[in-house]
């Protein structure tokens, strides 16, 4: 129910402005969104593709992180960075329980993610990978992430 | 010249003292409107101020400390949250009175 009205609030004001780059794929309800993101700059890695994100909201939203995974459809693929499991997953201390603040929003963690992609120059999947995506039935939320590294 | 004043209705607005256009961060509401979980704004629902400067509605800020992973600290700036002394949390402030006299 509160999560319901802050979505409400949110997709409104979604709906007045976006930052660039940025656009609401598919909100209805408020449980699951999809939103798009792009690379805004030249960065060759990202250049030309567009991805989306897949938003997953509990009931206690904002106070708990929704859950946020990249989604491959035909027109959009994973994007390739060390932080970012060819399955979606993304770790990223935002999105995890711990760095997670109920101040953040969809636009701020579309804002942090497409940073995330802007600033990054390694052609790169995180380390262990194909097993973690060959053995993982997790959900995201319940893995344990190590953040080892905090400058990527 | 006599009157005689059948009925009247009085209309007060109110709103906190806190600069205008501003919202809770956490439920995005206005600061003058209720946190997620209320109805009637005002008393019933108040705002907090921290030592930080940083203010929510009462209602969201606790539910967010509840938390462990809050670890107590403030979401805009991740300082310990403490609220401030009472004297100088926001209180209501009377905007008009606006007395409609009929009949």
């Amino acid at each position: 129910m509160s999560a319901a009205r802050r979505l409400a609030r949110e997709l409104t004001k979604l709906h007045e402005h976006l930052p660039p780059g940025i656009s609401v794929a598919l909100a209805e309800g408020f449980q699951e969104w999809r939103m798009n993101i792009k690379v805004l700059d030249d960065n060759p890695i990202y250049a030309g593709e567009t991805y989306q994100l897949l938003f997953r909201f509990g009931n206690s939203y904002p106070i708990e992180p929704p859950e946020v995974v990249f989604k491959q459809t035909p027109e959009h693929p994973i994007p390739l960075h060390p932080h970012v499991y060819s399955n979606g997953i993304i770790c990223l201390d935002l999105l995890d329980r711990q760095g997670w603040s109920p101040v953040h929003n969809v636009e701020s963690i579309c804002v942090s993610l497409q940073s995330m992609l802007t600033g990054n120059t390694k052609r790169e999947r995180p380390p262990g990978d194909e097993q973690f995506v060959r053995s993982n039935r997790s959900r995201p939320r319940d893995i344990n992430f190590l953040f080892h590294d905090n400058d990527v | 010249m006599k009157v005689t004043i059948k009925q009247w209705n009085a209309v007060a607005a109110w709103r906190w003292d806190m600069p205008e256009d501003d919202m809770c961060g956490i439920c995005r509401n206005p600061y003058d409107s209720t946190c997620s979980k209320c109805k009637f704004p005002g008393d019933e629902c108040p705002l907090l101020i921290g030592e930080c400067n940083h203010s929510f509605h009462m209602h969201c800020i606790y539910s967010w400390l509840r938390q462990e992973q809050s670890q107590e600290k403030c979401p805009m700036c991740r300082q310990p949250f403490k609220a401030k002394d009472a004297n100088e949390q926001p209180s209501v402030v009377e905007q008009s009175n606006v007395v409609a006299a009929a009949g």
